[in-house]
């Protein structure tokens, strides 16, 4: 039937099948604590991101704006927690407790992303993309040069964590637990918006910006609204980050943050919630177990692996008459493959966008512009109904 | 007083000014049309009116209030809505959730009730109702487009060439549409290029040309004209 969406393969599981796949998922997140600590912290990494992808989802995703500076918005929220309790801040004498500080960086991050988001209002696409990577990197060397405040590339050091019940909080777990919160906090925020009349006005902005004025709404008003929220949730981010660290610096905070929050959202199906926890399993999460020495003892195990692999590069070798050489012998090459973890990563995000162009879990609208692009909809004009 | 009314309106884009200095009024419960050759000004005098491209001099008014340069969210708060040229269908959305962004702006409970009128006027759009506008023919596109702005409750209509790239035959339904909709009670500027079907639904028409209103007169009167029968009518 024409005009009906053509179901991505989850989709056509079941619906109570995969509500419960989402809740078996949801409450897995429950189960991570018990795990050694540098599981735990990578799983905190990949919670961060999260938050992060979930933020970046609202402009990029609901509004539509293509935001290439989102790491300014990460550094507002840890500098907020540096400049204010680290005991090397150069600005401000006292530290204040960690709880205090938080709802700040969240308005602070709202106020960054209108100031940031005001010169931008006329851009569009790609314009719009260029002028925010300027942003991000602006912000960046605004906090090496403002020595007076943010100590310079020398960072802030020493945060203190946050005390829960008076007392100071310094495990993995309870950080992760915080950014479990955070996720889910986020999740429901940014998912009741996307329902409502202001989910609707920055629809109608991605459409089409020109005919949503024209439909009588604000667009200036929804597009600063959208970078506020996405702004915030990043600052709550950096936030948590900051005391989790405990030592920012300006090299923390490089364009290679925005990209990476990018590239999960639109890895995980942009627009989509699901999406944001697949990337960051993937994006983040495969990286740091790359490093990890169980990795590479399972890795130095498996040494039929590094045959076939062998295998096939011998069969290419032959075919093209290509000099490819052998992969390194069975007990180092868990190790390189380890210092070589970006282009095994960078192959697995091939590999991802060749076969789901529209990301792991697109959204229900994601799916649609892939089935119409808006350049072949125009075609139809000449002629009858 | 006139319901809409505009006095030396100079608009452009850039370098470039489209419209220079035209006077124009319509009344309540008037079809005016404003006709003219490509690139002769009237897409802008409309974007003029809607807050869309923000007028260089001159004044525009609707119920005898200024809204000169107010921006477009404002003015269709005020009651003038526009279906754009090319129609502007939100193309990924559905029919349903098209015409609900009509009603954007609206916080009332019969927001559901003007839906049906809407497919009553239009029940080619019921039947396709969850489809998305992006599968719409042409001609579904441009009823969509009319009954999103219906949407709003306008008291003044604006409807940039309707008849583009449509059959003779849909042309035709798409101006009965028009008829039908001021006898509900709603004024309707109408630019357009097709001056023959214009003439022949309009009270009045205005024939613009290079920027400038070059004649002004009842539909029928313009019908009769010489000049316009010459270049617009297609006789020799």
């Amino acid at each position: 039937m024409p005009g009906t969406v053509r179901r991505a393969t989850w989709d056509r599981v079941p619906a109570g099948l995969r509500s419960l796949a989402w809740l078996a998922l949801s409450l897995s997140v429950l189960v991570i604590p018990v795990f050694d600590d540098t599981w735990v912290r990578m799983f905190f990494l990949v919670g961060l991101y999260v938050v992060l992808g979930m933020g970046l989802n609202v402009v990029v995703g609901f509004a539509g704006l293509l935001d290439l500076g989102y790491v300014a918005f990460f550094a507002a929220g840890a500098y907020m927690v540096g400049i204010w309790s680290s005991p090397v801040s150069p600005a401000v004498d006292t530290s204040l407790s960690f709880w205090l500080i938080l709802p700040l960086a969240l308005v602070v991050g709202a106020v960054v992303g209108v100031l940031l988001g005001m010169p931008v209002l006329p851009l569009r696409g790609d314009y719009l993309a260029i002028v925010t990577l300027g942003f991000g990197e602006i912000v960046r060397i605004l906090v090496v040069n403002m020595t007076n405040v943010t100590n310079g590339s020398q960072g802030l050091y020493n945060i203190p964590r946050p005390d829960i019940a008076y007392r100071e909080v310094d495990n993995v777990q309870a950080f992760y637990v915080m950014i479990v919160l955070a996720a889910f906090g986020t999740w429901f925020v940014t998912t009741r918006l996307r329902d409502s009349r202001i989910g609707r006005a920055w629809e109608a902005i991605r459409e089409d910006e020109d005919v949503a004025g024209a439909m009588g709404i604000n667009t200036t008003k929804y597009k600063l609204m959208a970078f506020a929220i996405g702004a915030s949730v990043g600052a709550l981010g950096g936030a948590i980050y900051a005391p989790f660290i405990t030592f920012i610096s300006p090299e923390s905070f490089t364009l290679l943050v925005s990209i990476n929050v990018l590239a999960l959202v639109i890895i995980g199906g942009m627009g989509s919630t699901q999406g944001v926890v697949a990337g960051s399993l993937i994006l983040i999460g495969i990286p740091e177990l790359l490093q990890f020495s169980e990795t590479r003892d399972a890795l130095e195990q498996m040494g039929w692996a590094r045959d076939g692999l062998n295998g096939a590069i011998h069969a290419f070798n032959t075919v093209t008459t290509a000099d490819v050489s052998d992969l390194p012998p069975a007990d180092e090459w868990g190790e390189k493959l380890a210092v070589y973890r970006f282009i095994v990563f960078g192959a697995l995000l091939v590999v991802v966008m060749v076969l789901r162009p529209m990301g792991l879990f697109p959204s229900r609208r994601r799916t649609l512009e892939f089935e119409y692009p808006p350049e072949a909809e125009v075609a139809g004009g000449g002629g009858g109904s | 007083m006139a319901l809409l009314s505009i006095s030396g309106l100079v608009a452009g884009y850039g370098g470039i000014t489209a419209v220079k200095g035209i006077d124009l009024a319509v009344e309540q419960g008037e079809i005016v049309t404003l006709i003219g050759s490509n690139g002769a000004g009237k897409s802008t005098t409309l974007r003029a009116i809607s807050g869309l491209v923000r007028p260089r001099r001159g004044a525009i008014s609707f119920s005898g209030q200024p809204i000169t340069s107010l921006l477009p969210h404002k003015i269709v708060a005020l009651g003038i809505s526009q279906v754009p040229e090319g129609r502007g269908i939100f193309h990924r959305l559905t029919v349903r959730e098209n015409l609900d962004m009509g009603a954007f702006q609206r916080r009332d409970r019969e927001v559901g009730a003007d839906m049906e009128r809407v497919f009553a006027l239009f029940p080619r759009l019921k039947e396709r109702a969850g489809q998305t506008g992006g599968t719409l023919s042409g001609g579904e596109q441009q009823m969509l487009a009319i009954g999103r702005a219906m949407m709003a409750r306008p008291k003044l209509l604006l409807l940039d060439e309707p008849s583009m790239g449509l059959s003779p035959i849909l042309v035709e339904t798409i101006f009965e549409t028009v008829t039908n909709i001021r006898a509900q009670g709603t004024t309707i500027l109408l630019v357009e290029q097709n001056a023959a079907m214009a003439l022949e639904v309009a009270d009045r028409g205005y024939v613009i040309e290079s920027g400038v209103i070059s004649l002004h007169g009842t539909g029928a009167e313009l019908a009769r004209d010489d000049s316009v029968r010459k270049a617009y009518l297609g006789e020799a």
